[in-house]
This record gives structure tokens, sequence and C-alpha cells, in this order.
């Protein structure tokens, strides 16, 4: 797997309040990953996310980037390396047109006009909003706004970018619009982060997932190996994916072999059954 | 806000113009003129213009207007104005009349003072007995009171030109290369970008307020308002927070940046322009 990209080790960090949100964080992450991070509302999914963007500064604990261990020096270089999609794209969109909005990451990266004006271009084609250029954001509804949101991230050319429950709010034609780019993005090789709280898919899309639990990091592997583990679902409140339920139910009553094979998506689980 | 979502729909505002006219009044009774001037200037044809040329335009010939202070050149401005907003923007007829008759009342309570004045003798070319006094006025007196209006909707027309034609972004722009402090044009563009979430979070507050009965009676309808209010206020807090956060993480540095469009600047229009000015200097010259 080689040297991750990003690297976290004891992440240690703390509202004004003084109850930790974010306690003992480890965490590597490698290249071309596809991590789904899932818990609780207030498990300290966000606040790592601020940490891991250099947003937030952790209280303890350090984070390195490519083998740089990152101060306020070059704290630059994290955030634009790793890009969030926030939650709610009108607490993103900040300029009064779209143009201006997806411009603006590769502006404050004070790169020349013309390769802005590229990456623009190109990042709206990629989110198929190239007409809506000209638009201000308050006249678009919330799936524009959410491609809109997305655009300017893929307009920095990040290395890492994480999105922040990018279907909260969405309706479903939007929601497959969504999927539809992080699947095109990780077959570019993309490395992701997504915090969502649809466990069906985190099965399907994810190759990792992290649970997060009162600030803490419970578990962290496969989605197969987290969804079956009991203890872990239980503590962080997670229902398992229809899919295995489905699978363990023909199991139990011996209309399936138990193969342990379980199927990751509605295609494969029917080619699952046609081979019997 | 659900009037702008509808007119959103129909974005080339010019070939639905009875649409737009008919949203228009929902609009205007509902959240102030504001976001349908807006939405004008989005939808104009003369929006592509270099905006520049358009806000030095405007302001040259409100300057030419008042200095010039000659009727016929104010005629002049308000058919040229209304020209260029009507028949090049291409804004139905109806929506600039109703945006052009705002101000009226400002108008009308401005001049009548000038026109007309009180006496308690009957003197005057022409009086009107009231009880008490005497309003009076003369033929000189009522003309001066119509140009002064003519004057005044001349510079009018000439400032809505540019206000329906250019987004708020460009003319912020124009002004960030006129050397205006940073201050005020980066304020200008995080307000103006605000104020329709304000807007949004404000009528979502209020139809919540007003599904739990918060406005069933003027005492109750206050105490709600207010509520809002503080609520607004400490919403408004805690969205700067999340803003800033997402400034940050797209590396905000303390210069808010924005990419322009860089619109050219059509050297007919210049030339247009330039004879226009002239034809209007020219006017003053001979009617004076």
């Amino acid at each position: 797997m080689g040297e991750p990209i990003l690297k976290i080790r004891d992440l240690y960090y703390a509202y004004g309040n003084g109850t930790p949100a974010l306690n003992r964080i480890d965490a590597d992450i490698y290249e071309g990953e596809k991590i789904a991070v899932i818990g609780a509302n207030g498990a300290g999914k966000s606040t790592f996310f601020l940490n891991a963007n250099g947003v937030l500064t952790p209280d303890r604990g350090e984070i390195s980037y490519r083998g740089m261990i990152i101060n306020k020096k070059n704290l630059k270089e994290l955030r634009k390396n790793i890009g969030i999609v926030f939650q709610d794209a009108d607490n993103q969109i900040i300029a009064s047109t779209v143009m201006a909005e997806v411009g603006f990451g590769p502006m404050n990266l004070k790169l020349p006009k013309e390769e802005v004006l590229r990456r623009v271009e190109e990042a709206l084609t990629y989110m198929n909003i190239l007409d809506y250029k000209d638009r201000p954001p308050h006249y678009l509804s919330g799936g524009e706004k959410k491609r809109v949101s997305i655009a300017d991230i893929i307009a920095m050319k990040s290395e890492i970018i994480i999105f922040d429950e990018p279907t909260a709010g969405l309706d479903p034609l939007n929601t497959q619009m969504l999927e539809e780019v992080l699947v095109k993005l990780g077959s570019e090789g993309k490395t992701m982060l997504i915090s969502t709280h649809d466990v069906d898919f985190v099965y399907r899309w994810a190759e990792r997932a992290i649970v997060f639990s009162q600030g803490k990091i419970i578990a962290d592997g496969t989605p197969l190996k987290i969804f079956q583990n009991e203890e872990v679902l239980k503590k962080a409140n997670l229902k398992r994916p229809t899919l295995m339920e489905i699978y363990d139910l023909l199991v139990e009553k011996h209309l399936l072999e138990d193969t342990k094979a379980y199927p990751t998506s509605t295609q494969a689980f029917k080619e699952m059954l046609g081979n019997m | 806000m659900s009037t702008i979502v509808l007119k959103s729909e129909h974005w080339d505002g010019h070939t639905h113009g009875d649409e737009i006219n008919h949203s228009h009044h929902n609009i205007r009774h509902k959240h102030g003129e504001g976001s349908s001037i807006d939405f004008y200037a989005y939808a104009s044809n003369i929006r592509n213009w270099n905006p520049a040329f358009k806000v030095s335009l405007s302001l040259l010939i409100l300057v030419l207007s008042i200095v010039l202070n000659n009727p016929y050149v104010s005629l002049t401005v308000i058919v040229a104005m209304a020209y260029l907003t009507i028949i090049e923007g291409g804004l139905s007829i109806h929506a600039y009349l109703s945006i052009l008759m705002i101000p009226i009342s400002f108008i009308l309570l401005g001049t009548i003072t000038i026109g007309i004045d009180f006496s308690i003798q009957p003197i005057g070319q022409y009086n009107l007995y009231l009880g008490f006094f005497y309003v009076f006025t003369s033929q000189a007196k009522l003309k001066i009171m119509f140009f002064l209006m003519l004057k005044v909707f001349a510079a009018i027309s000439a400032m809505e030109m540019m206000t329906l034609s250019t987004p708020s972004s460009e003319i912020i722009s124009v002004m960030q290369r006129v050397h205006v402090p940073k201050l005020f044009t980066e304020l200008m563009n995080l307000i103006y970008r605000y104020i329709f979430i304000l807007i949004d979070v404000n009528i979502k507050m209020r139809n919540s307020a007003n599904s739990r009965l918060g406005f069933c009676d003027i005492k109750t309808a206050w105490y709600t308002f207010g509520k809002i209010a503080s609520n607004l206020l400490i919403v408004s807090f805690k969205k700067a927070n999340a803003y800033y956060d997402a400034m940050e993480a797209r590396c905000y540095d303390g210069d808010l940046i924005f990419l322009e469009e860089v619109k050219e600047v059509n050297t007919l229009q210049i030339a247009k322009a330039a004879v226009f000015v002239i034809f209007l200097i020219l006017l003053w010259g001979f009617t004076r």
C-alpha cells in the first residue's frame, strides 16, 4: 500500500465546553481508498473532518500529509490537498455567481487566471452544470447547489475529497446523481471520505469503513467485517444493511447455503440466486 | 421565497413576460422589491454588456440630467433609458413602470411643497380658500414643479437602467476597480449573498411559528416577532461560523477574491453612448 497520504496520530480536540469531541484518534488514509465514516449524530465525524482539513487545530496529536508534519506554516498545504464538501451547500457557497463560486478555491491558491478559468470550466463540465455558470446561487435548487458545492472542490484538484453527509436533504434522483459522481470520481482513483447514515450505501460503495462513537474510533475495517460485528453495531447504534439481513434470513431458513459470501449489490445477489 | 423559485423556473424571463408580471405583484407585496429587481438584473438581455460601461454611462447621465437642468434633456433621458431597459433589456413595460413608481410618493411629497404655498391673504395667480387659509400657486411655480419632477425621474431612470441590467456582484466589482476600500466591497459582497440566506431562514421560521398559531392575535404576533428576530441573530452567528469554516477549508487567507468574467467593451456601444451624451449637451445648448 505504500505510504499513507494522511497520517493522523493521537488526535485530541475539545470544543469550548471542555468535553472532548475527538479523543485519541488514529487513522491512516491511503491513496485511492473509498472510506465511509459512520456514527451517530455528534459522534465527532464533522469535527474529525475539520481537523483533517486544518480548519480546526487539534489540542493534541499530530497530522502528517505525505510524511510532512502539519504545523502553522504548512497548514495551507493540507487545506489545498484535502477538500471538504460541506453538508449544507448554503453554508459553503459564498460568491454571487456559480462561476465566481467555483473559482473561489483556485483563486485562493493564487493560480494564474487562465488556469482558474480552465479549472472552473472543467469542474462545471464534470458536474454537468456549465449552463448555470452565470446564475446566482440563490436562484438554484437544492440539488443544483449541491453540484456547485462539489464542483467547488473538484476545481481545487485536491487529493482527498471529504463529503460531509452529502445525501442529506437530497431527493432520490439527486441522490442517484451524487452516487454516480462518487463512482466516477472513484474510478479515476480519487481518495474519498464520506460520512453518512445510509448503511446500505456504505455496504455497496465503500472499501473501508471507520466507525465513530463518542469521539472515538471504535472500528476500522471493511464494511462487511464491521457489519458482522454485533458489538460495534450496538455501540454505534447502527443497523445492518438490508442485503446482509436478507442473506442471513435465507441462510437461517435453509434456503441458501452459508458460504459467508455476502453479495454487495442486488445484481450480485441475483446472480447468486440464479446459480442455485 | 416560493415566488422566486417559481420565477427561476422561467429563467428566460423575457419569453414569459406575462408570468413575470404576474408573480412580480406577489413578490412586491410579500418580500419587498429588492429580490425582484435582483431577478430582473439577472434576466436582462443587456446583462452581457460590460458592467463598467453600464455603471459609468448611467452615472454620467445621472450627473448630466441634474447639472444641465433642462426639461428637454430630462425627457430625452427618460425615453432613452426606458428604451434601453425595455427594448434592449427585454423587461416588460409593466414591471418597469411599477419599479419606477416606487419612489413616486417621495417625489410628489417633495415637489408639491415647491409648487404650492400657503397664505392668509388671497394672493397668487391661482388660489383656493380652505376655511382658515389660502393655498396658492402660479403657472411659473407649477412649471418649476413639473420640470423638477421630470429631472428626478430622469435621474432615477438612469439609475434603474444600471440596477435592472447589472447584477450586484458586477456593480461591486466595478467599485473594486475604482479602488473603493476593500472593507466596503467585501462587506457588500458577503451581505448581498447573505441577505438571501437570511430571508430564507426567516421565512422558514415564520412558517413554523405560523403553523403553531404564533400569529393568532396581535399580542402573540408581536411576541413571536421578537422571538424570531432574536433567533435570527443567533442563527446568523452560527451561520457566520459555518461560513468561515467553509471559506478556510478552501484556503481563504484574509483576501476575498472572486473570479470575474471578462466582458468585452463594445466600441460601437461606446460610440453610441458618446453620440447620445453629445446630443444631450447640444439639446441643452439649443433650448437654453
